[in-house]
């Protein structure tokens, strides 16, 4: 039994995460009775290697290697099923969002986050994404993992799922890029967010006079 | 005598099935009846007046009405005749309607040929009643409540405000058991001796309630309304009149210092000693094993109070009810050697933890180290030690122990927010109002929750760790912790025994009194007059202790509080000439009402008529009213007089579970084969082995004996024996050639209408196997038929 036993010495670091995590997805998900409701909900569950009923625990023993390193933060599809099933009212999903947002702090990197992060971009320089532009860009970050999934991409191309050519290339925009951007830019600075919201509400009251 | 017959048509609930008319026209033919008339409606106001103007007209002297079933009209029919002149007693019904014309609704004729069986066998018995006569006896108006704990103390204040008089003893030199010793309760964190205290003040100067503390109780005699109770009070070596209750004069100047067992050994007591601050009565008590003699406190006492050559003093005092309020006592959990307690100084138990956070407690509120003195920056709750666990003989749930380290870690959280506090739970039970919730708070306060049983407790460097597999996170891990609280399971009190023995009290397997009935009766013994209240049945909480010491006290007001009491004449009587003095009866008795000298004396008041100690003895020197003997076999000749039916079954059902299993089966409609003709017992352990080789003898093909479940008996046991004989008739059965499958004990609860209906259809097919009765007997030689269920 030794040999397996890990010390479970709550490490002023495992504390201060835990605190951090609190601070973003609220001090609700102290309540949390370890029911499962979640995980038994997450369509993507049988894809992660840890659901996401233990990556709570794991927060809230403050066990953040463990969390951050879980590839189940970045198999989350932001579904919120889990968030809208969950008995104490807890939102599994801002677990995750935190986690990520946490693990994107501490300069961690990986093919998911790489992957996300590049998803995100085009989200907010265009509105949209590009197959093309999107599998340009991973191959050349991860070319490793590019290689894996190229064969599945080719077996897209034909069904039509994935644009080729110079049109597709130069990345299609949607009207309104500017408020995508401003969004983007809002997300996790909510004090921003809500002076911004109390500016247009005036404005709008202005405007009403 | 003179019987008159009603048979009830009961709307078509009866008359759609069978023909009541040509009931009537039969029962006329029967021996003894005088007069015989079908009635639309038996129990309206017409069908009573009818019966009364026959009781008069025709100088009758029992009735018997075929109708539904007597747990439903029997008391009125009582009360119809009773009103007429007759005795209430003269009464017998047969149960045409839910044992008949329900379950029988396919098959007529034979409906009908079983009505008539059902109707003789109510003549044959109405043949033999006798007019019985209930007594009344006066009673004490006092009440014995033995232990001061909240539920003791709740039950004698309600006693005593309703005008009883209440004796309430204490083992202890004061009242308030263990509840005086806790901090905060759950779940609103009242602080729990500011609520107690006021109570245990009322306690003792209401008029009507004798406290009388560090007492026992030595003997108890009698029985329901009629107890003697004796015992001492033991020496304080104090005068209760003079003490002051000052205590720092006398016990300042005491050179001897021992553990306090009112702080659970976290701190020291002198030889003399107030329990706590708010002990009730205020009165310094020495302890005689710890004082030297040396006289100081005597000299230093400003009013001479204290008394070296004080004697114990005996009390004798009759009450009329007793309310066994004992409590519990705690695991002791140096049991588990695991967890340290005894060898690690920092492992202590729930109970120590409520002192150390008790303000008036040994640090006064700190929660402190023992080893060092140092506040404990890490603790652990350890639940379910001593409970939940078949190694140390405890397989319950203690029930209080969660909500215990719900309250305490909260407590300590609050106090100081920097400690970490864990509970290794294996599940959290919070069931109780505002329960969850407070679990909820204790989540928010970040005490943390981990799901393991510890495994072990050790000592590394210094330094207390756990050892656990987080069942949530998979995994074994190891905890470094400053304090260790084991929550010690609840245990009986095993200083009860003496109570428990002197009134006869059974015991459950958990070693706690057994009540009445596990739902029905919360706080009755199986003994009449005694109740049991608070932890003695079980771990309780406090609000619970509490609600039973009120229903204690309220079923002993409803005993006592008319002043006389009537008793059920249904109940067993000694022939003395026929007695031996064997004291098989007093051995059968559940009740514990009958006693031997020379030859078996019935205490009625205590007898609850169940018969077995009838069925038991082996002169047939004792025999029970309205179901003798005498009235049962006439009952069964009555069944087996005709053999209208093969195979043909004589039962016998238990009032209390069968019978009304019998009922449901026909209020529910559930139809079975009409060959069973059932007499009503007061419980399976009434059925003689007389009876079934009578219905054997008189052509019965099977006998069928059907009781309360195992365990649900309504006078505890009576089903076992029940079950023993029938075992040992079975093996003599078989001895003289015939099939012991012809006698058949069943178990069926009140509410299992389906589960008869199904043993009398199993029944019947395996007695078409077995043949008519006596076809073993001519096959002698030849191996049994299969079928013999052995």
């Amino acid at each position: 039994m030794t040999e397996k036993t890990t010390m479970a010495t709550a490490t002023a670091e495992g504390e201060v995460f835990r605190e951090k995590v609190l601070a973003l997805a609220g001090e609700v998900v102290l309540t949390c009775i370890q029911c499962g409701t979640c995980s038994a909900s997450c369509p993507t569950a049988h894809m992660m290697d840890t659901p996401i009923r233990k990556l709570v625990k794991l927060v809230l023993e403050g066990e953040k290697e463990a969390a951050l390193l879980s590839r189940s933060i970045w198999l989350c599809t932001s579904c919120l099923l889990c968030t809208v099933r969950c008995p104490r009212n807890i939102r599994p999903m801002a677990v995750v969002a935190a986690l990520k947002s946490i693990y994107e702090d501490e300069g961690m990197k990986c093919k998911d986050s790489v992957f996300e992060g590049i998803f995100a971009r085009q989200i907010r320089n265009y509105g949209r994404i590009s197959e093309v532009l999107l599998s340009a860009e991973y191959m050349i970050r991860s070319p490793s993992s590019a290689v894996q999934i190229m064969s599945f991409g080719a077996e897209l191309v034909p069904k039509g799922k994935i644009e080729l050519g110079f049109e597709a290339a130069k990345g299609e925009r949607i009207e309104g890029t500017e408020e995508m951007k401003r969004i983007f830019d809002l997300v996790g600075d909510e004090k921003r967010a809500e002076a911004e919201k109390a500016e247009a509400v005036g404005e709008a009251e202005e405007a009403t006079k | 005598m003179r019987i008159g017959v009603y048979v009830c048509h009961c709307g078509l609930n009866i008359a759609g099935v069978l023909e009541p008319s040509s009931l009537t026209e039969f029962a006329k033919t029967l021996p003894d009846v005088e007069v015989a008339r079908d009635l639309q409606f038996t129990c309206s106001d017409t069908g009573q007046e009818t019966i009364k103007e026959d009781i008069v007209e025709h100088k009758l002297d029992s009735v018997v009405v075929a109708a539904c079933s007597p747990r439903l009209h029997e008391p009125t029919f009582r009360r119809v005749i009773s009103e007429a002149g007759l005795n209430p007693f003269m009464l017998e019904m047969a149960n045409i309607r839910e044992q008949c014309s329900w379950v029988h609704m396919d098959e007529p004729p034979q409906a009908q040929e079983k009505a008539k069986d059902l109707i003789r066998m109510a003549v044959a018995k109405a043949a033999l009643l006798n007019p019985l006569q209930g007594e009344t006896m006066p009673v004490s108006r006092g009440v014995l409540i033995v232990g001061g704990g909240v539920a003791g103390i709740q039950a004698a204040l309600d006693l005593a405000d309703s005008g009883l008089h209440v004796y309430l003893v204490e083992r202890k030199p004061t009242i308030g058991g263990y509840m005086a010793l806790l901090t905060d309760v759950f779940p609103t964190n009242d602080c729990s001796i500011c609520v107690l205290a006021p109570k245990m003040t009322d306690v003792y100067n209401h008029p009507l309630i004798t406290l009388m503390t560090y007492a026992e109780i030595l003997n108890i005699e009698g029985s329901v309304g009629r107890f003697t109770v004796s015992g001492v009070k033991k020496a304080r070596f104090v005068d209760e009149k003079l003490c002051k209750g000052c205590i720092n004069e006398c016990a300042g100047v005491c050179p001897v210092e021992v553990p306090d067992e009112y702080e659970f050994g976290l701190g020291k007591r002198k030889a003399i000693y107030m329990p706590i601050p708010q002990s009730v009565p205020l009165i310094a008590c020495v302890d005689p094993e710890a004082c030297i003699g040396c006289g100081l406190c005597s000299e230093a006492c400003p009013v001479d109070a204290v008394k070296y050559d004080q004697r114990q003093e005996e009390f004798r005092f009759d009450v009329g009810a007793i309310i066994v309020a004992t409590g519990w006592q705690s695991f002791d959990p140096a049991r588990k050697e695991e967890y340290g307690y005894g060898r690690f100084r920092d492992v202590i138990t729930g109970l120590q933890v409520e002192r150390l956070l008790n303000a008036a407690g040994p640090t006064g509120g700190e929660v402190v180290r023992p080893s060092t003195g140092e506040v404990a920056k890490s603790v652990a709750f350890l639940q379910c030690v001593g409970s939940r666990d078949e190694t140390v003989g405890n397989q319950y749930c203690s029930r209080v122990c969660c909500m215990y380290a719900l309250k305490n870690a909260p407590l300590i959280k609050e106090k100081y927010p920097d400690a970490e506090v864990s509970i290794h739970y294996i599940d959290l039970r919070a069931g109780g109002e505002g329960y969850e919730e407070f679990y909820m708070r204790a989540q928010r306060l970040g005490v943390n929750f981990i799901r393991g049983r510890v495994s072990e407790v050790e000592k590394v460097d210094g330094h207390l760790r756990v050892n656990y597999e987080d069942t949530l996170l998979g995994g074994f891990r190891s905890k470094p912790y400053d304090l260790v609280v084991l929550s010690a399971g609840l245990e009986a009190n095993k200083e009860a025994d003496v109570i428990g023995n002197l009134l006869g009290l059974s015991k459950r397997p958990d070693r706690f009194f057994e009540i009445a009935h596990p739902k029905m009766r919360p706080v009755e013994a199986h003994i009449d007059g005694v109740f049991i209240a608070g932890c003695a049945s079980g771990p309780k909480e406090i609000q619970v202790s509490i609600a039973q010491g009120e229903a204690a006290a309220a079923k002993s007001m409803r005993l006592l509080l008319r002043g006389e009491l009537t008793l059920d004449p249904v109940v067993a009587m000694v022939d003395t000439e026929k007695c031996i003095g064997c004291k098989l009866c007093v051995e059968t008795c559940p009740s514990k009402a009958i006693s031997v000298d020379k030859t078996a004396l019935v205490d009625e008041a205590a007898c609850k008529g169940c018969g077995t100690c009838a069925a038991a003895c082996p002169v047939d020197a004792i025999d029970m009213r309205l179901f003798s003997d005498e009235q049962i076999l006439a009952q069964v000749r009555a069944a087996t007089a005709v053999k209208g039916q093969y195979p043909f079954i004589v039962g016998f059902l238990c009032n209390w579970c069968s019978y009304a299993g019998a009922d449901l089966a026909g209020t529910s409609r559930i139809q079975y084969p009409t060959n069973m003709r059932a007499i009503r017992v007061m419980c399976a352990g009434r059925v003689d082995p007389a009876f079934v080789i009578e219905a054997l003898k008189g052509g019965a093909d099977g006998v069928l004996i059907s009781g309360c479940r195992l365990g649900e008996c309504h006078y505890s046991k009576g089903n076992y024996q029940a079950y023993q004989r029938v075992q040992v008739l079975r093996g003599v059965l078989e001895k003289v050639g015939i099939n012991p499958g012809r006698v058949k004990i069943v178990w069926c609860a009140a509410s299992e209408g389906e589960i008869l209906a199904k043993e009398v259809r199993t029944f019947v097919r395996e007695l078409k196997e077995m043949g008519p009765v006596g076809t073993e007997l001519r096959v002698l030689g030849v191996p049994e038929p299969p079928g013999g269920d052995r």
